[in-house]
């Protein structure tokens, strides 16, 4: 009796002696039942490996990147944190964070198996900086008991763009609402979703090598002047967001997070489908998310981050992960995983369509000035919305305002 | 004059033990204001007057030295110069218009009203209330189909404007919801102005025979300019450096209408990251708020007798 008691005092001595576990910051911005499903990994990447602690630290959406900001300036850094992928290049450039590539050839991780467009985010000066971790993307959703009043098959989305118009003309007349909700707030809202059917009509915002405006070719021309006829053959309105939601427009594109929270703030029943298509052009969406990265520190501490990151994109926890929050997959050895897509057909039927619009997912360009690029992107894209630009005039106005402050940011 | 004569010895004479003794004590009490204005307004302040001189994109690690280049930038921006034509419109229609209701109200409650506690906390409700719930509920009362606001007019024949979405009505929906906020304000400092007004004055006007109206106008409202002159000043400075409200209900937006210097400001630090440039906005804005209440107070002096 006294035996094992010495030796289990024994054992608790040598492994607090030992162990003195390294303690991980992880800055994230999740909450919710992400959150939740967050602090479940967290725990079994505890438990899984004794020696290091990872705590979890969640910020609000808006505040984070303002909170890396002065955390870097202030040198007052966490081990661990995510961003959304549009900040990447300006973090990446901040020269705070670990090049990960070395671990990365270490390991064996396999890149190859994330979504290329995502993972060039990370990448500057030859390294790889940050590696994604979730993904969202925009498809169509749609008002069924709308559909089935305008007297539409309520099972089908419109496949094409002249579909989407022939669909809510039907819509417009039997039932009076409106057929697609535009977001013409401008902002941000406004450029992604432009940037898809830009993307579908065969066009780019940037060149190759993110160096000129490409915007205001044919194909950009052809993506603005299909959103203008929208609004004005009545498909569309410019009006305050929000119109799908109160069951006034029978279609809106969103978010693959919306599979979450239509359901429960609406109370009719939707259907979702990838964006209809282009005639001649191709299938397309975009896609947002966030990215894992390290932050300089000790090589004990950074080695025991990087085993997070290493941890936390392998596949079997990305499958749990995406399963546990609605997040569309970063890898294609997730998205194909059939356990994965079968549960997700069982338990999240309105959630199917855009994990197979991923492999078309873009991403918007990976510059530094992509926030004010947007800004002017949508702004020049209401000038024609309310008619007081043709299409191309408002996209040259804008390719030339793009290429002002790339070569302004060189 | 005379007041500063008399001070001016006692501050010399102050060299003895005890009144040192009282400057420490003092510095003791104001020790810790000094510290948190320091550290927290004065600090900050001149921070930004020092990044206004560098090229800082907030993450970078090196932020050059670029001397003026941010204010001369400024001067050649579109945009910089829309802001200030749209926040000049704001602060004059705000400004103009919660001192006309205020007063009017003020006048009125002046009188002979049943529950006028009741109508000052009615009205001085919208001031204490956060811009950004105020905002919020705004944003959803002036939306063109479902909003309130429409829906009202529409009961007297009126087809509303499409108000926020509207690039000619968007303004004037924020700074409508700007003299809303401001008016129990003015009316508050009105009242109190007007019933400081000595009562011997009035009398003496309407003995005289003057009417109701003629009192207002040649009695109350000379007296009343001092207050008119702070509601004023106070309220100009307020006007230019509206953010919140904006920030809610438009983002700036449509196309620019309602981009004020603030949401200007706020656009360049906090979305694009432009730390430098946007210490040179607020330093302009500084500029701006500064020569405007230097000329509201010469204004005052050459037409203010009696203020």
């Amino acid at each position: 009796m006294n035996k094992i008691l010495l030796i289990t005092l024994a054992l608790a001595a040598s492994s607090t002696a030992l162990a003195a576990p390294t303690q991980l910051t992880f800055w994230n911005y999740w909450d919710g039942s992400n959150g939740q499903v967050l602090d479940r990994l967290i725990s079994r990447f505890n438990q899984e490996h004794p020696n290091i602690v990872v705590k979890a630290d969640f910020t609000p959406g808006g505040e984070l990147l303002n909170k890396l900001q002065t955390g870097i300036v202030g040198k007052s850094t966490p081990d661990l944190a995510i961003a959304d992928l549009v900040w990447m290049p300006s973090l990446a450039r901040s020269k705070a964070l670990v090049d990960m590539t070395s671990f990365i050839k270490a390991n064996n991780l396999d890149l190859n198996d994330f979504y290329s467009e995502p993972l060039v985010y990370g990448k500057y000066q030859g390294g790889q900086y940050s590696l994604p971790v979730s993904a969202s993307n925009l498809a169509l959703f749609w008002n069924k008991n709308l559909f089935k009043q305008a007297g539409l098959n309520p099972n089908r989305g419109p496949k094409t763009w002249s579909e989407l118009v022939t669909f809510s003309k039907q819509i417009k007349a039997k039932t009076g609402k409106l057929g697609f909700e535009l977001y013409t707030a401008g902002g941000e809202g406004t450029s992604w979703q432009w940037q898809v059917f830009n993307w579908q009509a065969g066009g780019d915002l940037l060149s190759k090598d993110y160096k000129t405006a490409v915007v205001n070719g044919p194909a950009g021309v052809k993506a603005l002047q299909y959103w203008v006829d929208l609004i004005k053959n009545g498909s569309s309105a410019i009006a305050q967001p929000g119109a799908f939601k109160r069951g006034e427009a029978a279609m809106v594109m969103d978010g693959s997070w919306m599979t979450q929270y239509f359901p429960n703030d609406v109370d009719f029943e939707l259907g979702a489908a990838a964006m209809p298509v282009a005639a001649g052009g191709k299938p397309a969406t975009n896609m947002g998310g966030e990215q894992l990265f390290v932050f300089n520190s000790t090589p004990e501490r950074e080695k025991a981050a990087l085993e997070f990151v290493k941890w936390f994109t392998s596949t079997p926890v990305q499958i749990e992960w995406d399963k546990g929050t609605g997040f569309i997959p970063v890898k294609a050895s997730v998205a194909e995983n059939p356990g994965y897509v079968n549960y997700v057909k069982n338990t999240k039927p309105l959630l199917l369509p855009f994990i197979q619009v991923q492999k078309y997912a873009r991403a918007r360009p990976p510059v530094v000035d992509y926030a004010r690029i947007s800004d002017i992107l949508a702004r020049d894209i209401q000038e024609a919305l309310y008619g007081r630009m043709t299409a191309k005039a408002a996209l040259d106005k804008a390719a030339g305002e793009i290429n002002a402050i790339l070569a302004a940011g060189k | 004059m005379t007041e500063a004569s008399t001070l001016r010895p006692g501050r010399l004479k102050g060299r003895s033990g005890k009144t040192w003794r009282e400057v420490w004590a003092a510095t003791g009490f104001l020790a810790p204001a000094i510290v948190i204005l320091g550290a927290f307004s004065l600090f900050p302040a001149l921070y930004s007057l020092f990044l206004s001189l560098h090229r800082w994109q907030g993450l970078n690690p090196v932020a050059p030295f670029v001397g003026l280049e941010n204010y001369v930038r400024l001067l050649h921006d579109p945009a910089f110069w829309s802001s200030l034509r749209v926040t000049s419109i704001y602060a004059v229609v705000s400004t103009v218009g919660a001192i006309i209701v205020g007063l009017a109200y003020a006048v009125l409650l002046n009188g002979p009203v049943a529950g006028r506690t009741l109508y000052r906390i009615v009205f001085f409700l919208p001031v204490i209330t956060p811009s950004i719930a105020s905002g919020t509920v705004w944003k959803y009362l002036f939306d063109p189909t479902q909003g309130v606001v429409n829906s009202l007019l529409s009961t007297i024949g009126v087809t509303g404007p499409q108000w926020l979405v509207d690039p000619a009505w968007a303004l004037v929906a924020v700074s409508l919801v700007g003299v809303w906020k401001r008016v129990g304000f003015n009316l508050i400092i009105y009242l109190a102005a007007l019933q400081d007004i000595p009562r011997e004055l009035l009398e003496a006007a309407r003995v005289d025979g003057a009417t109701p109206w003629e009192t207002l106008r040649f009695v109350s409202l000379p007296l009343l300019g001092p207050t008119t002159f702070f509601l004023l000043v106070t309220s100009v400075i307020d006007g230019f450096q509206v953010f919140d409200l904006v920030y809610v209900m438009t983002q700036g937006g449509p196309l620019g209408a309602t981009d004020v210097l603030g949401f200007f400001l706020y656009r360049n630090a906090f979305s694009y990251l432009d730390l430098g440039y946007a210490s040179a906005i607020a330093y302009a804005m500084f500029l701006i708020i500064f020569l405007v209440t230097i000329l509201q107070q010469r204004l005052n002096r050459a037409g203010g007798a009696y203020a």
